[in-house]
């Protein structure tokens, strides 16, 4: 049981979105609890199965920031089939993380 | 060696400490009443203090004056029959002889001269005060800081009476033993949050802290039964400031817990400063034993709730209904009747309930409406204390009594203040948290300026008194203060007692981080980190100074390894209660680890970044 991390930017997250359950992660390279979640989410991967794990880096991809309504860093939305299903702010540990994801 | 590392003792037991030693020299003495024991500021806290003892062969009263600067300045007190005198005295002037009279039961008299130090700089003077001796009395205003300025007392004269040199936080109440309960100086979660509330008499001698796993803010109360009812929070969950618990007053444990996550949708109502960090941001609790219910102030709704004491469930909401889902509208909110005036309140503070069932509260009016289109700025705006009367069978509220609008923006705070009952139509109304930046008056926080910026900023406190509509005092100060209390220095219930103060209550184990990022071994940790370790009885305190965004780990190592995720980006807070705990320097970071659950050597050690450090400090625990 395992998924990867990967980067993509907001284009991509579009496309993304509609396909299953994904978590994306908003970051900004600027933030330190953003550094450890980068972390936790290596771990969590390593958990996990049936679900994308992404992340975008919220300085650069604006666009997908304003439509989702990012306002903050870290952000975690998981969605599923397009759908939003669970919003999270800030640095959160693995448990919290699997438990987000369901 | 660039960690610095020290190992001290609580303020309890400082306390204890210097009391064992001035006991030490008076039992080594022959002190009587014409040549007594004196000792100044006896509990290292409170400078305007002092102890006097002495003995007599027959058992006697005691009647003592510290003489004003004065007649009206005299602060008197009768202590009641002993051979044993320990008389706490209060109300000194700083920088002053002080002349201490006192006389025996028999008439016999004896004056002792008290010189004190000149008051710590951070004692703020009155810039304009206006009362009578007649009115006042030998009653004193305390204020509670939350900028850069001491707890302190004044006199109708506006001559300081009392001071403290630690930086009490939040709200200073007196208690029915007479003596003060009071947010501790212990930092736990900055900015403001600290680890409990003290139980202090007058004299400064901290008798005990009460300690909480989620920390202390804002407000306490006191029960009947004498169970304390403190503000706090659960810290891992990541949301602040939105539970009360009831505190066993002699054990310090939790007994009973409000959850108002449970009563209320976080996402909507919010004002003008909320976020989902600190989405209710609750800043009072009163209880009300004729509805058995808890009132409580929510500045981040613009919401004063009720709830029920027993269930904790939602009785009613006082508040602009706008924005709030219409079926919690229809159940829970006023609506406003009557003829005269009528305003919401917004971003309030210190709701109290009034004996006839109304509720006042300090109506900070911040941003003053729900919808961002419609917000009011600071220079148009003003704050007031107001009085509501409300029906709960006909859910109508009227607003009965209101002051503070009338004086705009001058009297316009964006956070803090308090407003206090003393009877029918008298009134206290404090506007501690008043400031200008650039000659602009705020529209946040004055002590949210930090740097360059805040030497453009100038603050301001006013505090006044009303009777029948009549000012009858007000005090300007400039800093911002969180409170105003008037007290009377001496309580006959708040006797001085020997012995240790106790630590009650828990930290709790601080939360830690299961995911260890990997870093390169780098040796001892870099100069610019400035990283200070600090060892106190229940806790180890880590200060260091980082860069915004650096990843930062501190890692305890012994057979077990414990690591703890160190905060380096700040929160952007929009409602600095308390702007006494912060650094000058915003890097600087402060995290302190409960010693609860720990055990055994460690060595302290560092992950910033890719890089793990040794900080050379192994500590016991």
């Amino acid at each position: 049981m395992a998924v990867e991390v990967r980067e993509i930017n907001g284009e991509e997250l579009e496309q993304l979105v509609n396909q299953g359950k994904v978590l994306v992660d908003f970051y900004s390279k600027t933030c330190g609890p953003c550094k450890m979640l980068s972390f936790v989410l290596k771990d969590v991967a390593k958990s996990v199965d049936g679900v994308e794990i992404v992340t975008i880096d919220f300085d650069t991809n604006k666009e997908a920031v304003e439509r989702y309504g990012v306002e903050s860093y870290p952000t975690m939305i998981v969605f599923s089939n397009g759908q939003e299903v669970t919003r999270v702010k800030g640095l959160q540990q693995k448990p919290k993380i699997i438990q987000i994801i369901g | 060696m660039t960690v610095r590392f020290k190992e001290f003792d609580h303020i309890i037991t400082e306390q204890y400490q210097a009391e064992q030693a001035f006991l030490a020299e008076y039992q080594q003495g022959q002190y009587t009443f014409a040549n007594p024991y004196v000792k100044l500021n006896p509990y290292l806290i409170a400078p305007l203090t002092a102890l006097v003892m002495f003995k007599t062969a027959e058992p006697t009263t005691v009647s003592i004056t510290v003489k004003g600067k004065e007649k009206a300045g005299d602060i008197s007190f009768k202590f009641p029959e002993a051979t044993d005198h320990m008389i706490p005295v209060y109300g000194l002037y700083a920088d002053h002889a002080n002349q201490l009279e006192m006389i025996l039961g028999s008439g016999e008299t004896t004056v002792v001269t008290l010189q004190t130090e000149a008051a710590h700089k951070g004692v703020k003077q009155p810039t304009q005060i206006t009362t009578t001796a007649d009115y006042f009395q030998d009653n004193i205003m305390f204020l509670t800081s939350t900028s850069t300025a001491q707890v302190a007392g004044y006199d109708y004269r506006g001559d300081v009476r009392w001071y403290g040199t630690i930086n009490f936080a939040f709200d200073l109440k007196r208690v029915s033993n007479g003596r003060l309960l009071v947010g501790t100086h212990r930092l736990m979660i900055p900015p403001y949050h600290t680890t409990g509330i003290y139980e202090i008499g007058m004299i400064g001698k901290i008798y005990k802290e009460y300690r909480l796993p989620g920390g202390y803010h804002h407000d306490q109360f006191e029960m009947e039964d004498g169970n304390l009812l403190i503000l706090t929070q659960d810290l891992p969950r990541g949301t602040v400031e939105d539970m009360c618990v009831l505190v066993d007053r002699k054990t310090g444990q939790i007994i009973k817990t409000w959850d108002y996550q449970k009563v209320l949708p976080q996402d909507v109502g919010g004002s003008g400063s909320q976020d989902t960090h600190d989405w209710f941001h609750n800043n009072a609790v009163w209880y009300d034993k004729k509805t058995n219910s808890l009132t409580l102030s929510g500045r981040h709704q613009d919401a004063i709730i009720n709830i029920d004491y027993e269930t904790g469930a939602l009785n009613w909401i006082i508040g602009d209904p706008e924005g709030w889902p219409q079926e919690l509208v229809n159940k829970y909110f006023f609506k406003p009747v009557g003829e005269g005036d009528f305003d919401w309140q917004y971003e309030q503070h210190a709701c109290v309930v009034c004996p006839n069932g109304d509720i006042m509260a300090f109506d900070n009016g911040h941003w003053r409406a729900k919808v961002k289109e419609k917000y009011l700025p600071a220079k148009d705006n003003f704050s007031r204390g107001v009085r509501y009367r409300i029906d709960t069978e006909k859910m109508e509220i009227e607003q009965v009594w209101q002051y503070g609008k009338e004086r705009g923006a001058e009297f316009f705070s964006t956070y803090i203040c308090n407003v206090e009952y003393f009877g029918e139509g008298h009134y206290l109304v404090h506007s501690g948290g008043i400031g200008t930046f650039d000659g602009e008056t705020c529209n946040k926080p004055p002590v949210q300026f930090r740097g360059e910026d805040e030497k453009k900023v100038v603050l301001n406190s006013i505090t006044v008194e009303i009777k029948d509509d009549v000012v009858v005092y007000e005090m300007h100060l400039p800093a911002n203060f969180y409170r105003a209390e008037k007290l009377k220095l001496y309580s006959p219930e708040d006797e001085l007692t020997l012995g240790k103060g106790e630590l009650l209550g828990t930290l709790g184990v601080t939360e830690e981080f299961t995911t260890i990022p990997p870093a390169e071994e780098s040796g001892i940790v870099p100069e610019k980190y400035n990283v200070k370790l600090g060892l106190e009885e229940d806790r180890l305190i880590f200060k260091a100074t980082f860069e915004k965004g650096q990843m930062v780990l501190l890692q305890l190592e012994g057979e077990t390894t414990h690591s703890y995720f160190v905060p380096t980006t700040k929160r952007p807070f929009l409602a600095m209660c308390v702007g006494t705990f912060q650094e000058s320097d915003e890097r600087a970071v402060e995290f302190p680890v409960s010693r609860e659950g720990l055990a055994g050597e460690f060595k302290v050690s560092l992950i910033v970044d890719e890089f793990k450090y040794e900080t050379g400090v192994t500590v016991s625990l």
